[in-house]
């Protein structure tokens, strides 16, 4: 069994650790470095609930390889929620109920806080197109999309 | 689900992969975006103990007005407006390729290489061996076409049949040197599910070269699925049209996402060249094309449902590129 030295970025704090070669960056988040906030779905890119931020982009960190996070920077749910309260996508996810059993929220989260930061302003469309590849079974994403507009100032 | 060990090798440049390549022949695959090929390693689907990871082959990248680096992600290829805009029928296949977070990690020479799709391979181990393995992971027999020597599994990228229509060409390095193909050229006609590609062991597609005259040609492509997002083509169609619309000079129809690999119709499409694109002439070809092709029971929708819609996609494919405003008089 392979491993090598892996240096990264998580959260804003420098890693530094070995990683068996076939490590997978949702493993590495989840298991070793136990930031459960990142979901683990279908582990097999379909569904978005593993989604993290790679230097700014949103990521399957189940289709990821924690090599390929080598000298970058990895964002996850944890490194976006604030210290004490909750971040504007957050809090517009809990007021407009786009939130019910939870699972799929942080990979949404993720996406949004990502499309917001690009396009401050964006359309219902441009929202929907976003996050096309995070699956919610519970709320048929309407209200997801009304948050997402929330916080952009739009309807 | 956990990966099995491998062996992660990181070259830098192509040298240093077909070397590797040379050294590890039989036992390795190559490591793109990891879309296609990590999902079948989670599913136990036919593992090899190293793999080549393209990541760091810096010369792979890149996009420019006449070529795409085999490396570069699907989503670059998208944010690229130049592309876009030379390239019609390429940026709309990019579009619909899976989801945008698939697309942040795909790559262009990955989706072009795209392992062919079964509902009887796309299964977990357990779900396989219940049923008794087949003949393209661990098995010896087909459950679509019942019989033990040809694999059926279809081709299910969205990008070959839009650059191939294009007239577009494919980079490979390899340990006897560089060629250069048509795209359509990357896949073996006489071959199956299994036998897919013209490569030879340990050839690297590096990138895609777009000729002159594909930015003349209207294109587009035009994709059924069931779900407007994730899904995989379960019929791609993509034309392009040189000239004008009374007398267009070159008309050229590739299809993916029926048979096991994608397909170009010149033979149907020559005919087309230096007369109106009449709706009548464009039915005429989708008849044609229709009798042609051959998809089998592998995909979720029915193999006659996706003949049928066979001749509507290219009758409306070719309609919105026979003209500059998509119409023309009869």
């Amino acid at each position: 069994m392979a491993s090598r030295p892996l240096r990264t970025r998580v959260n804003g704090t420098a890693l530094e650790r070995t990683v068996p070669d076939e490590r997978i960056l949702l493993d590495l988040l989840r298991e070793d470095l136990r930031l459960t906030g990142t979901k683990r779905g279908c582990d097999l890119g379909t569904c978005g609930c593993c989604t993290v931020l790679l230097d700014g982009r949103p990521t399957l960190s189940c289709l990821t390889l924690a090599r390929s996070a080598e000298g970058r920077e990895v964002t996850t749910i944890e490194g976006v929620t604030p210290a004490e309260g909750l971040h504007p996508v957050q809090r517009a996810f809990v007021e407009r109920g786009a939130t019910q059993c939870g699972f799929c929220t942080p990979g949404f989260i993720l996406t949004s806080v990502a499309l917001l930061r690009d396009h401050p302003h964006p359309s219902r469309e441009e929202v929907a197109r976003a996050i096309s590849g995070n699956l919610c079974r519970c709320t048929g994403y309407t209200k997801i999309i009304e948050a997402v507009l929330a916080v952009g100032g739009g309807k | 689900m956990h990966l099995d060990p491998f062996e992660l090798h990181e070259p830098a440049t192509v040298e240093e992969a077909l070397e590797l390549a040379g050294t590890l022949s039989g036992k390795f695959d190559y490591l793109a975006g990891g879309t296609d090929l990590l999902p079948n390693y989670k599913m136990h689907i036919n593992l090899r103990p190293h793999l080549i990871s393209l990541e760091r082959v810096s010369e792979l990248r890149g996009v420019s007005s006449n070529r795409i680096g085999a490396m570069t992600r699907l989503a670059e290829v998208e944010e690229s407006p130049d592309l876009s805009r030379a390239y019609p029928g390429v940026a709309e296949a990019v579009r619909e390729v899976a989801t945008p977070l698939v697309r942040a990690s795909g790559t262009v020479g990955g989706n072009l290489l795209l392992e062919t799709r079964c509902f009887f391979f796309n299964q977990t181990y357990p779900w396989r061996q219940s049923l008794g393995f087949c003949l393209k992971a661990d098995g010896d027999r087909c459950h679509v076409v019942p019989q033990k020597e040809r694999c059926y599994a279809t081709f299910s990228g969205d990008l070959a049949p839009a650059l191939a229509a294009l007239e577009a060409e494919v980079e490979v390095a390899g340990p006897s040197g560089r060629r250069r193909m048509p795209v359509e050229h990357l896949y073996n006609a006489a071959g199956d599910g299994i036998l897919r590609l013209s490569l030879v062991p340990g050839e690297i597609v590096v990138a895609i070269h777009f000729p002159e005259s594909a930015r003349r040609a209207r294109s587009a492509y035009t994709k059924l699925r069931v779900r407007p997002s994730f899904d995989f083509p379960e019929l791609g169609v993509a034309a392009a049209v040189w000239g004008a619309a009374e007398a267009p000079e070159k008309v050229r129809l590739a299809i993916g996402g029926l048979e096991t690999y994608p397909r170009r119709f010149d033979e149907d499409t020559d005919a087309l060249a230096g007369a109106p694109l009449t709706d009548a002439r464009v039915r005429t070809v989708a008849e044609a094309v229709t009798r042609r092709v051959r998809p089998v029971h592998n995909t979720f929708l029915p193999p006659d449902y996706r003949r049928r819609m066979t001749e509507v996609f290219v009758r409306r494919t070719l309609s919105r590129v026979r003209a500059p405003n998509g119409s023309v008089a009869a």
